[in-house]
């Protein structure tokens, strides 16, 4: 009774959420697809490359969080940021201050592992920086429609079958879900354990992968003559249904981006 | 009449990839434009290897064995390529799932993909689109993601997904198997319009009562032959069909029995409620 509920809820949300793009009306939703990539691959890589030890921290507070609410999505970044972004990099950042053995002055001792203060500040700025990682991409994907970064992709060169393959997996693992739900639903009732012990639990996964997985067989076969019947490998130019603006600030916004990342890595390799 | 058809089919004979029998055997077809032609048959008599062959999927995406031509608009399948051909002929089938492209989050997106293929200019497309969910009636699904649907709703939209890209034949398989009967009733009434206007018609199908209705002419198919071909009323009430396991309208088998006891007077039996209704009347 309870796992059935949980199923519907799953369900549910996973329909509910099929990408993690949460509409909303602000500039960054407007912003050129490729320019917000570019934004984020600079904070990324200027966080990376800048030798000045607080880049990471820096470029979080003074440019991401006020983006997030730029962007009118903080509540959904800090919902990411605190379940998901968080977590990861205090669990990086405890396995960095333990496990680097560098630096003389130690401050904390737990049986052969010292911390040192050289260490807490490497495993500081490292985790700062995948937390700029992450939340940067968590940025992009809550104000980026999928089939609108495609689009834009596609129309700069990227083959139409990629941007395909990438759009019809988001959409289509939630729905293999279901259906896997449904085939558990269906051979439970037919007397298959799924609450016993651990093998017989593994066991029972077997009549649950044939028909999974020869039924999407059959369904690529079928999708494959669905989108062909529609054009799928014509040889036109394709158009796109939604105009996505590429105005002359997003161009001058990304030469820009570029411009910093150079800079950020040629003081780099100088200092070396 | 084959100078005038434009779809022709002549002694085609197709066996699937690794199978020994032929699904389709000696088939001679011609379609005229603007005919609205059914096919009925039952299961495994060829009805879907027939609607993929003048679709072109036979042999361009099954392969396999085929002789005789299939023509469609004057060009010869096997000399055309897949992606021109379906230019020419759209193709419909039964499950409406599969034919959601996955890639597309609303159902105006969707009906969209197939036009962003062809390259549509935008202005067009979105005209286009607009004008064939009026046609059937889904208008008011425009802005829902295509996986919310219901199974009539989600046929509806992959008869108009191909609906829109305009095509001068239009092949359904079992389009309205997931329909109620109001639903399956208001399709058939979109798919008889489209006919008039001069969109060629082959319609695989079970209901033979919508067929008497709507349809022009009917084929029967049985073992990959086609046994019986000619009008609705004739074919689908004919003794025949029914010895070979054809499906047959209540109303024929009603007055099939009353015809038995002396109380049908009539020559021909009916297939719909209206012929039912008149013959018992006199």
């Amino acid at each position: 009774m309870k796992t059935g509920l949980f199923f519907v809820v799953y369900n549910q949300l996973m329909h509910e959420r099929l990408s993690f793009y949460t509409k909303r009306d602000s500039v960054l939703h407007r912003i050129n697809p490729l320019t917000k990539l570019t934004l984020v691959l600079g904070l990324i890589l200027i966080s990376f490359f800048s030798p000045w030890y607080w880049t990471p921290h820096l470029l979080l507070l003074f440019a991401i969080i006020p983006l997030s609410f730029f962007g009118r999505i903080q509540r959904n970044f800090f919902g990411a940021f605190i379940r998901l972004i968080l977590p990861a990099a205090g669990f990086l950042f405890l396995m960095q201050a333990f496990f680097q053995p560098i630096g003389e002055n130690t401050i904390f001792q737990l049986w052969f592992l010292d911390i040192t203060e050289e260490s807490l500040l490497f495993a500081f700025r490292n985790a700062m920086r995948v937390v700029v990682m992450i939340s940067s991409f968590t940025l992009f994907l809550l104000t980026t429609h999928p089939s609108e970064l495609m689009s834009d992709l596609t129309r700069r060169g990227l083959p139409g079958q990629f941007a395909y393959v990438i759009l019809s997996t988001l959409q289509i693992l939630p729905q293999m879900q279901a259906k896997a739900q449904t085939i558990i639903a269906a051979q439970r009732a037919r007397g298959l354990d799924t609450e016993s012990s651990f093998l017989r639990r593994a066991g029972s996964l077997f009549p649950l992968v044939g028909p999974l997985v020869f039924g999407s067989l059959v369904e690529v076969e079928e999708r494959a003559i669905a989108i062909e019947a529609r054009g799928f490998t014509s040889t036109h130019t394709k158009t796109s249904l939604h105009d996505i603006p590429d105005t002359n600030s997003d161009k001058a916004i990304r030469w820009m981006l570029v411009g910093l990342i150079i800079i950020a890595l040629a003081w780099k390799i100088w200092l070396l | 009449m084959e100078d005038m058809a434009i779809v022709n089919l002549k002694n085609v004979t197709y066996r699937y990839p690794l199978t020994d029998s032929p699904a389709l055997q000696n088939i001679n077809l011609q379609v005229i434009e603007g005919e609205f032609v059914s096919v009925v048959g039952p299961n495994g008599a060829g009805k879907s290897t027939l609607c993929y062959t003048i679709a072109g999927f036979v042999p361009h995406f099954f392969k396999g064995e085929i002789s005789g031509t299939v023509e469609v608009a004057g060009v010869e399948s096997s000399k055309s390529s897949l992606h021109e051909w379906v230019l020419n002929v759209g193709l419909a089938f039964q499950n409406p799932f599969n034919q959601i492209s996955g890639a597309k989050y609303t159902v105006f997106e969707e009906l969209a993909f197939g036009l962003e293929n062809i390259g549509v200019p935008r202005e067009e497309m979105k005209i286009r689109v607009e004008e064939a969910m009026k046609l059937t009636g889904i208008s008011d699904l425009a802005d829902r993601s295509p996986y919310s649907l219901s199974g009539g709703q989600q046929q509806r939209v992959a008869l108009t997904s191909i609906l829109v890209m305009q095509p001068k034949v239009l092949v359904l398989d079992e389009p309205t198997s997931q329909m109620d009967p109001i639903g399956t009733r208001e399709i058939f009434g979109v798919i008889r319009t489209m006919a008039e206007k001069g969109m060629t018609v082959i319609l695989a199908e079970h209901k033979v009562e919508w067929i008497a209705e709507f349809a022009d002419r009917v084929i029967a198919l049985h073992d990959g032959k086609i046994l019986l071909e000619g009008i609705p009323q004739e074919v689908l009430t004919s003794d025949f069909l029914l010895d070979k396991g054809f499906g047959i309208s209540r109303y024929t088998s009603t007055a099939r029995e009353a015809k038995k006891q002396g109380l049908w007077k009539k020559d021909k039996l009916p297939v719909t409620l209206d012929e039912a209704v008149e013959g018992f009347a006199k």
